[in-house]
């Protein structure tokens, strides 16, 4: 009985050896893989917002500093500079503004004349099926906005319908709807106002 | 009442986990991988280890092996482990309940007969709830509700089509 006992204890240190040392070791082998992979996979969902006739570079290693102004109805968390043979094309500006549900993270590529390239959610708490439609593949409301800038829209007309804007709205998600909108009116005038700076790379700043 | 609890278990991935066929499908595949690499190795320690002594075995086996396959996931296969979330982890608890659900005796075809179910389930809910989401585009198919509701739907089916009716009398007076 007693050397059951003994035995039972001995195996069951041996397996928690084995366990620890197990797990600590496959953790040293895959560290380097998986740092990779996060990164590799940021990178690809960051640059999906950015049309690829646009940049040659690594955007994401380029990034800009960004003047500590707050705008009206979001704020900017990150931008990076996107260029083309060496000339700065576009600038990539990460947005945060307030969804319905939560903070709403919007990805918004403008390019150096000041148009929107490209507007992508990176992040959203929004009720599935009305403000998170924004995310369902196959929406096409984000696309609506892609081509306009401040020189085609006036200021006043970057809104919904209903506040007297041009805009139309995705149903039923009236306040992701404006969100989106005021973000990305905010984005657009913070690089009008702040191009040379953010084209050059802030260095100015 | 084990087998409730293996029941009751099965139901958090079987519902959460099961948005695509795709994901489905992974799910399926790494639980029945994981909770038969854990019967494997548990099956000879049992027999040279007591009671409460193969319990701590069986968690330490179900922490390790769940570990390695939590980081595989992430180092080779990131964007299913996200889709996966905690679910992938839960196949531990999975593991623990499905060895006492079964008893020491290792009888396994009963076993792979209960992991096959489990397995073929998974698959169907994938299988119906993108289709049904996709094609029908009927969105409650991909939420957690609608899963509930679809496999109530299939339970009823089943006992429909596979089971004899039960005897009236049971169901109380007439």
């Amino acid at each position: 009985m007693n050397t059951t006992s003994i035995r039972s204890t001995a195996l069951l240190l041996a397996l928690a050896v084995l366990a620890v040392g197990g797990t600590v070791l496959w953790h040293q082998l895959t560290a380097q893989r998986i740092t990779d992979a996060e990164q590799q996979l940021k990178t690809q969902r960051w640059l999906s917002v950015l049309p690829e006739q646009h940049y040659d570079n690594q955007p994401l290693q380029h990034p800009l500093r960004l003047g500590a102004a707050p705008l009206d109805h979001s704020r900017l968390l990150a931008g990076y500079l996107a260029t083309l043979q060496g000339q700065p094309r576009a600038v990539v500006l990460h947005s945060q503004a307030q969804g319905y549900g939560g903070p709403l993270d919007l990805l918004i590529a403008i390019d150096d004349s000041g148009r929107l390239i490209g507007v992508k959610v990176l992040q959203q708490q929004e009720t599935p099926g009305l403000g998170g439609k924004l995310v369902e593949p196959g929406n096409t409301w984000l696309q609506g906005f892609v081509g306009s800038s401040r020189h085609t829209i006036a200021d006043t007309a970057w809104a919904l319908k209903r506040d007297s804007g041009q805009f139309d709205q995705l149903a039923g998600a009236t306040v992701t709807s404006r969100a989106v909108i005021q973000a990305t009116h905010d984005a657009l005038r913070y690089f009008d106002e702040h191009r040379q700076q953010l084209l050059t790379g802030g260095a100015n700043e | 009442m084990n087998r409730q609890w293996l029941a009751a278990i099965s139901l958090a991935p079987l519902l959460g986990a099961t948005q695509t066929l795709a994901q489905a499908s992974a799910i399926a595949l790494l639980s029945l991988l994981i909770i038969g690499l854990h019967r494997l190795c548990m099956t000879p320690l049992h027999k040279v280890l007591d009671a409460s002594a193969s319990l701590i075995a069986s968690v330490l086996l179900a922490a390790l092996l769940v570990t390695c396959l939590e980081l595989a996931l992430r180092a080779w296969a990131l964007p299913l482990s996200l889709a996966l979330g905690p679910y992938s982890a839960l196949i531990a608890v999975q593991c623990l309940v499905f060895e006492f659900a079964q008893g020491a005796s290792g009888r396994w075809r009963t076993a792979a007969a209960t992991l096959g179910g489990f397995a073929l389930l998974c698959m169907a809910m994938g299988l119906f709830r993108q289709g049904l989401g996709e094609f029908a585009n009927l969105r409650l198919a991909s939420l957690l509700p609608g899963a509930l509701i679809l496999l109530g739907l299939m339970l009823a089916l089943y006992n429909r089509v596979c089971r004899r009716p039960a005897p009236t009398r049971r169901q109380g007076k007439r």
